[in-house]
């Protein structure tokens, strides 16, 4: 069964002769621990999706449903937890606060939601180690490199423990090497922690981490294309390619 | 390339029989599904070296089975290897089966070339999301001459990934375009051109 679902998923701006479509009846289905690539140029409908998935903005026409649940048919404070409780976000400026360390900038969602304190940093702890940043947890943002922030803010993300993680452009700010641990990291997300992992980015080489990528093209899906599940075949191609290089 | 270079350059440390050429040669290009070199292959050139005098039979081992050959490097082959490490490697990228596939398929109209470009496509994005599993599961501490190989294998596929991105964008002006004619050259020796 697919973790999130969206149906004829459509966002429309403005009106009349000036409007725009920006997504147009976009059928999309995630399972959990997939981790899916969302690529196309830029204005293709990528972020509207994103921040429709997140329940960020409402659509036009269609509906999201995760976990079986309508977006649509949530009250404010039913969607806002639902945001909180099963949806993590990752964004490619990390979005941490300059005055609180890494286990604070964690442990926000649980505070924000009500969770004791102790409880909360427990928690952030627990997955600041397992995004390998369990010696970092008293440094502040700006005493961390890139990598090392967008690792605290995937621990945040993952701090409620979320069935749905959505990563905008994760790696947009870093370089080459920190971009490839970040994406080894969301790829872990997905497989050892059971999450679904959807995923915007324009980097191919970010994007050939995910299990399954989908292009967008003037808000439709125009192609898509299955990389996980066929390892052993995987293999045949890489030492073809291999090859067909020396 | 020339496995030619490659053996003298493996007899260049020591003196080896084919078969312990064949396997180091191997072992460096990471195994045979990389690049298969038959045993043929290596008894053909390593006959050829010697009939050029860049190697000569050392010795002759004769345990049970079939006699080996120990080939050792000569003065000139070890002239020839340095010949090699002082020119560049050219590469051939304009010969490109993708490329001429797109083209006759604008030519032919026998299949809609962005559907040519999305097959591409999702084949790239399958060797790049192995290439990467693979070298991810290797060790930079012990295997970092494979993982470099990889890398490269990496960095070509994204390089094409981009060039299909920027030919999708561009077909419909390609299409537009008279597509490449042989050019009429007149035949015999040229016409001398008066100054």
């Amino acid at each position: 069964m697919s973790l999130i679902e969206t149906e004829k998923l459509t966002k429309i701006y403005g009106q009349g002769e000036t409007a725009v479509t920006a997504l147009d009846h976009v059928d999309l289905r995630v399972t959990a621990g997939e981790f899916v690539a969302v690529m196309g140029p830029s204005g293709c409908g990528k972020s509207t999706l994103l921040h429709l998935l997140g329940g960020l903005d409402q659509p036009t026409e269609g509906r999201v449903i995760i976990a079986g649940q309508s977006l649509a048919e949530l009250k404010d404070d039913e969607l806002a937890a639902m945001r909180r409780r099963q949806i993590g976000f990752i964004f490619q400026s990390y979005n941490l606060i300059p005055v609180l360390n890494a286990l604070e900038n964690t442990a926000l969602p649980l505070t924000l939601d009500g969770a004791r304190p102790a409880v909360a940093k427990d928690k952030a702890r627990e997955w600041l180690g397992r995004v390998g940043l369990g010696e970092r947890l008293m440094s502040r943002p700006d005493q961390l490199s890139g990598g090392q922030q967008q690792r605290v803010a995937i621990a945040r993300a993952l701090v409620a423990e979320p069935a749905l993680i959505l990563a905008d452009e994760p790696t947009g700010n870093l370089d080459w090497r920190a971009s490839d641990e970040i994406a080894a990291l969301l790829r872990q997300v997905a497989d050892e922690w059971g999450r679904a992992v959807i995923m915007v980015t324009h980097d191919p080489r970010i994007a050939a981490y995910a299990d399954r990528i989908v292009f967008l093209r003037d808000g439709s899906i125009v192609e898509e294309t299955r990389l996980g599940a066929q390892r052993a075949e995987n293999t045949d191609w890489v030492n073809g390619r291999l090859k067909a290089n020396s | 390339m020339s496995v030619r270079h490659a053996l003298l350059g493996l007899l260049a440390r020591r003196p080896r029989h084919g078969y312990e050429l064949r396997a180091a040669f191997e072992a460096i290009v990471g195994g045979e599904q990389n690049w298969d070199v038959k045993p043929a292959q290596v008894y053909t050139t390593l006959e050829r070296l010697a009939q050029a005098r860049l190697v000569i039979v050392e010795a002759i081992e004769q345990e049970s089975g079939p006699e080996k050959r120990v080939y050792a490097i000569t003065p000139a082959g070890r002239a020839a290897l340095q010949e090699w490490f002082t020119c560049g490697v050219e590469r051939d990228h304009q010969r490109d089966e993708f490329f001429i596939k797109l083209m006759l398929c604008l030519i032919s109209g026998e299949a809609d070339p962005r559907q040519v470009i999305h097959i591409q496509r999702s084949q790239l994005y399958r060797e790049l999301h192995a290439v990467m599993a693979q070298r991810n599961r290797l060790d930079p501490k012990t295997e970092l001459a494979r993982i470099l190989l990889l890398s490269k294998a990496e960095m070509h596929l994204e390089a094409d990934l981009r060039w299909l991105d920027i030919t999708e964008a561009r077909l419909a002006e390609v299409q537009r375009q008279p597509l490449p004619e042989p050019q009429a050259r007149p035949r015999g020796r040229p016409r001398k051109t008066q100054s």
